[in-house]
């Protein structure tokens, strides 16, 4: 069995009194494709957040190609392999777009660092921030202010900075909200399309395009597991449709 | 543009340089002050204008270095060589310790660099055995470098203008690099850098310092020029018309802090000499700038500009 590249270990964040995340287990095999869905209030972001180490999890451990990382801070996840999308679209918007990558592109080297040396001085930055560009359809858009372009243009930069971070496990957090139909597929097409040695943890309300994209799928509901399986068992089962839909 | 930007930068220059044979030395004075400050006032908008961080501090480190080069000027007979050095260093060493404030963020950042402030300004203020009291350390002599010797106000202002377009130079660099452009994503959005892989508290510090250090060298220039420096130059007012400077000039750009010194010393100066209350005065100031013109005289320039070119082309 291929080692896993991520492992969730009764990973627990409580609120007050209310356990948003409530003991929550997962293994994720390294190249795999795994949707988190749930209805509203599961837990999947905040569940998100304390992977990434955006949140710090009251119990529990998290494990990143079977190191612990639970303790560390998220800067340093992102430098060991975690990339990640935003729910609210979270880009740099006073910044132009070649601007935004740039920071995605050096945020994990050395170079953030420099201060003697103009950003437009290294040529590598400013083609690696092209072509990432030009990967996710905004070529063209490169000196424009991320303020500037839509809001489906801006969810296509939020998933070429995450994927500039080289990461090995990508999470990506309801990548098409709010988009049309038509860039929602854009963006699905754009996922199915990442080279399989990235691992993708990815939520999402929209079936069609979760069950699409999915290997396994994992199924929240009030922050614990209720169900793990593919996409076909997950359509077919009907303690999934009682969450979705309520009881007939 | 750039054409433009050149020939403006060329008149700039060449009006810098006439300025002490065509204006009296009190023009010529108040000219360097403002230089001065003006650099004083690009150290605070190192974390204003590009980290979104108000300090209100940023006195401290302008009077501890003035402090140690007039005390090693006049008490050890240090020569300027050293003495210069030393200062920067001991506002410097001030910044690394102050740049723990980093840890907060916001309204608390604000108010623990005041509380910082006026921990400095306590010291030199009733510190008296060592710092002079309220009449601190007077007599500093010009600046002198092995055998080149600066001996007139006139010449110390050349010396100044060339300190003050060096750094502008090198901000200007700073600003363009990695580590700057890290510095505005922190302002945009401090949670999606951490996410990027960077660690911001370490970033801010690194600014933080590096501002400081800016402030120190403000300090230095400051004391040559004004011959003393006593407990006003740490006071908690001069760090507040700082910033103001910045803001009134226009944050996050290099030439802004600059005008915003001018208009705040020249306009002291002018009402000054006939309305007692000129304090008020830079208080309207300040509240016209943040509801008309929050990005300072950069900002209605650049406005007046996108209106010329709006009816140059119909």
């Amino acid at each position: 069995m291929a080692e896993n590249a991520l492992r969730i270990n009764e990973l627990a964040k409580v609120f007050g009194g209310l356990a948003a995340v409530d003991g929550v287990s997962l293994k994720v095999a390294a190249g795999e494709r795994r949707v988190l869905i749930g209805p509203n209030g599961a837990g999947k972001t905040t569940l998100f957040h304390c992977i990434t180490g955006t949140l710090k999890p009251t119990s529990g451990q998290v494990l990143l190609f079977g190191r612990d990382v639970t303790r560390l801070a998220e800067y340093s996840r992102t430098a060991l392999g975690m990339g990640r999308t935003f729910q609210i679209t979270n880009v740099f918007a006073d910044l132009t777009l070649a601007e935004n990558l740039a920071l995605a592109i050096v945020g994990t080297e050395r170079r953030k660092w420099v201060l003697h040396r103009p950003v437009a001085a290294y040529d590598d930055v400013r083609r690696k921030a092209l072509a990432s560009l030009e990967r996710v359809g905004l070529e063209g858009r490169a000196d424009q202010p991320a303020k500037a372009v839509s809001y489906g243009e801006r969810r296509q930069l939020e998933l070429a900075l995450a994927l500039n971070t080289n990461p090995k496990v990508l999470f990506l957090d309801e990548p098409c909200a709010g988009l049309s139909p038509a860039e929602r597929q854009r963006i699905s097409q754009m996922i199915a399309g990442l080279p399989r040695d990235i691992t993708v943890l990815m939520i999402e309300h929209d079936m069609d395009v979760a069950l699409g994209l999915a290997d396994r799928v994992t199924v929240l509901h009030q922050g614990r597991v209720i169900l793990e399986g593919s996409p076909d068992e997950v359509r077919a089962n009907a303690e999934v449709r009682d969450v979705y839909f309520g009881h007939a | 543009m750039d054409r433009t930007r050149a020939v403006f930068a060329a008149l700039a220059l060449a009006a810098a340089l006439a300025l002490p044979f065509t204006a009296g030395p009190f023009w010529t004075g108040l000219v360097t002050q403002m230089y001065i400050f003006g650099l004083l006032a690009l150290s605070v908008d190192l974390l204003l204008g590009h980290a979104g961080l108000f300090s209100l501090t940023h006195a401290s480190f302008f009077a501890v270095s003035a402090y140690t080069v007039a005390i090693l000027q006049v008490r050890y007979n240090v020569p300027t060589a050293l003495a210069a050095p030393a200062g920067i260093l001991a506002g410097t060493l001030l910044a690394l310790l102050f740049g723990l404030a980093v840890r907060t963020r916001g309204v608390y950042f604000i108010l623990i660099t005041i509380a910082f402030g006026y921990v400095v300004w306590g010291v030199a203020h009733r510190w008296s055995s060592f710092t002079g009291g309220d009449n601190g350390v007077t007599n500093v002599p010009f600046p002198a470098i092995g055998p080149v010797a600066i001996t007139s106000h006139t010449q110390y202002y050349y010396v100044v203008l060339v300190a003050v377009i060096l750094c502008g130079l090198g901000y200007r660099v700073f600003m363009r690099s990695p580590f700057g452009l890290g510095l505005r994503g922190i302002k945009a959005s401090e949670s999606r850098m951490q996410s990027l892989g960077f660690r911001t508290s370490a970033h801010l510090y690194a600014a933080f310092v590096l501002s400081g250090a800016l402030a120190s060298f403000a300090g230095v220039l400051y004391v040559y020029y004004n011959k003393f420096v006593n407990p006003v130059a740490a006071s908690f007012p001069v760090s507040v018309e700082a910033a103001l400077m910045a803001i009134v000039g226009g944050t996050g750009t290099i030439i802004g802090p600059f005008l915003g010194a001018a208009v705040v010393l020249g306009l002291r100066n002018w009402v000054s000499s006939f309305f007692e209350m000129h304090h008020a005065i830079m208080g309207a100031v300040f509240i016209a700038t943040v509801l008309w013109a929050p990005l300072g005289l950069v900002g209605i320039a650049g406005r007046i500009r996108a209106r010329l070119r709006k009816a140059r082309h119909g």
